[in-house]
């Protein structure tokens, strides 16, 4: 199984449309993207088309989040099928983000 | 039990790799046995209860955790956890857990402290290492009836009641996986459980586990194989679990590791001996 990445950008926004699975095999696709987030506003992760994550996946999720932290853009999380939201829900990563993205000025 | 039935390992072809592919196998397996001596230790034989644990790879060896200490008064600590990816990776840091729910079992008081321990002595690793745990830790009291526990991140135990014959998640713990803030405290919940009653703590990789036409195991079947065996011993239930997923899988290689603990109240004993000791696990 794989994982496809859309990419949009506009006006220090950009959308990264994820469809797939976002496991072990797939998360360092993903992360390439994510290094090469430079000078945004704000980075929204659609999950829309998301079947299934894993650890490795959440663990990619989670570095977006810290990256936020250090290079001060906003994160929102979008899309979320109810399997998956509680799949994060349980292993905190909302209150890892809100936290997070409190530090964001 | 530590059950893995691979004894190969794949990848490298060529005649010059082969040699490179004999040291490779041969290391894996002492790291397996590693983690399989550790992870076997010993289960505590308790009073007025049984526990057994049972741990399935996915591949060599795997990063899901399961642990006994004995404390005082007859109390034991159950400890399960998920250590964030697969494989060698996972294992390593699955070592560096037990380390830490070893020394912090010790010198706390309650699962939500050990939790807190935990993560204070794990989190700077664990960042740096990208990576993280998901933790349930309970302490069972046979003279009081009570399980205390606390989560980092793992999913909820189901709780099976023997005399009503139904099957609920033990009320949620909330809190957040370890290896994100060095600070993060755990919040501690209780519940008084009666004879005959059984706890399920398990790992994702038993729900997940997949059949060929990619359909999930879920919750929902764990849930009916655990009401059909609630009247089996330990041991029973968990190869019945195991079996259920095997035979709904169908042969489809394994994902995830398969964990699980099972503890279970018998009836009370005489309250004025004590019997505390530990058997060998059995495999």
């Amino acid at each position: 199984m794989t994982l496809a990445v859309q990419r949009e950008y506009s006006n220090g926004t950009v959308v990264l449309k994820i469809k797939g699975i976002l496991d072990i095999s797939t998360a360092h696709l993903f992360e390439t993207y994510i290094q090469e987030i430079e000078d945004i506003e704000e980075l929204i992760v659609d999950f829309s088309n998301l079947e299934f994550i894993d650890s490795t996946g959440i663990g990619a999720i989670m570095e977006v989040i810290y990256l936020s932290k250090e290079k001060q853009f906003l994160i929102k999380l979008r899309g979320i099928n109810q399997q998956i939201y509680d799949i994060l829900e349980t292993v905190g990563l909302f209150k890892v983000l809100e936290a997070v993205q409190g530090e964001v000025v | 039990m530590y059950l893995n039935e691979y004894k190969h390992v794949h990848g490298l072809t060529s005649s010059n790799d082969h040699v490179m592919e004999k040291w490779l196998e041969r290391e894996i397996n002492l790291a397996r046995n590693i983690q399989t001596k550790l992870l076997n230790g010993s289960i505590p034989s308790i009073r007025d209860a049984e526990i057994q644990g049972i741990s399935i790879p996915a591949r060599l060896i795997g990063g899901d955790y399961y642990d006994f200490y004995p404390l005082e008064n007859d109390k034991v600590r159950i400890v399960i956890g998920d250590v964030m990816g697969k494989g060698i990776p996972a294992a390593m840091l699955m070592i560096l857990t037990r380390g830490a729910f070893r020394s912090a079992a010790e010198s706390t008081k309650g699962p939500a402290e050990t939790l807190t321990a935990m993560n204070k002595a794990l989190c700077q690793d664990l960042r740096l290492l990208k990576s993280f745990v998901t933790l349930f830790c309970a302490d069972w009291n046979p003279i009081t009836n009570v399980l205390t526990y606390a989560s980092a991140g793992h999913n909820m135990p189901l709780l099976v009641k023997g005399k009503e014959k139904k099957v609920m998640e033990l009320p949620k713990a909330l809190g957040i996986m370890v290896g994100a803030f060095t600070d993060h405290v755990y919040e501690e919940k209780r519940v008084e459980l009666e004879e005959n009653d059984t706890v399920f703590f398990y790992t994702d990789g038993i729900v997940e586990a997949e059949n060929k036409d990619r359909e999930q195991f879920k919750r929902e079947r764990l849930i009916n194989t655990l009401l059909q065996h609630l009247d089996k011993n330990v041991d029973e239930i968990g190869k019945h679990v195991v079996e259920a997923i095997h035979t709904f899988t169908e042969g489809v290689p394994q994902k995830d590791d398969i964990t699980m603990v099972i503890l279970k109240v018998n009836k009370k004993s005489d309250m004025t001996k004590t019997n505390f000791s530990f058997i060998s696990s059995k495999e």
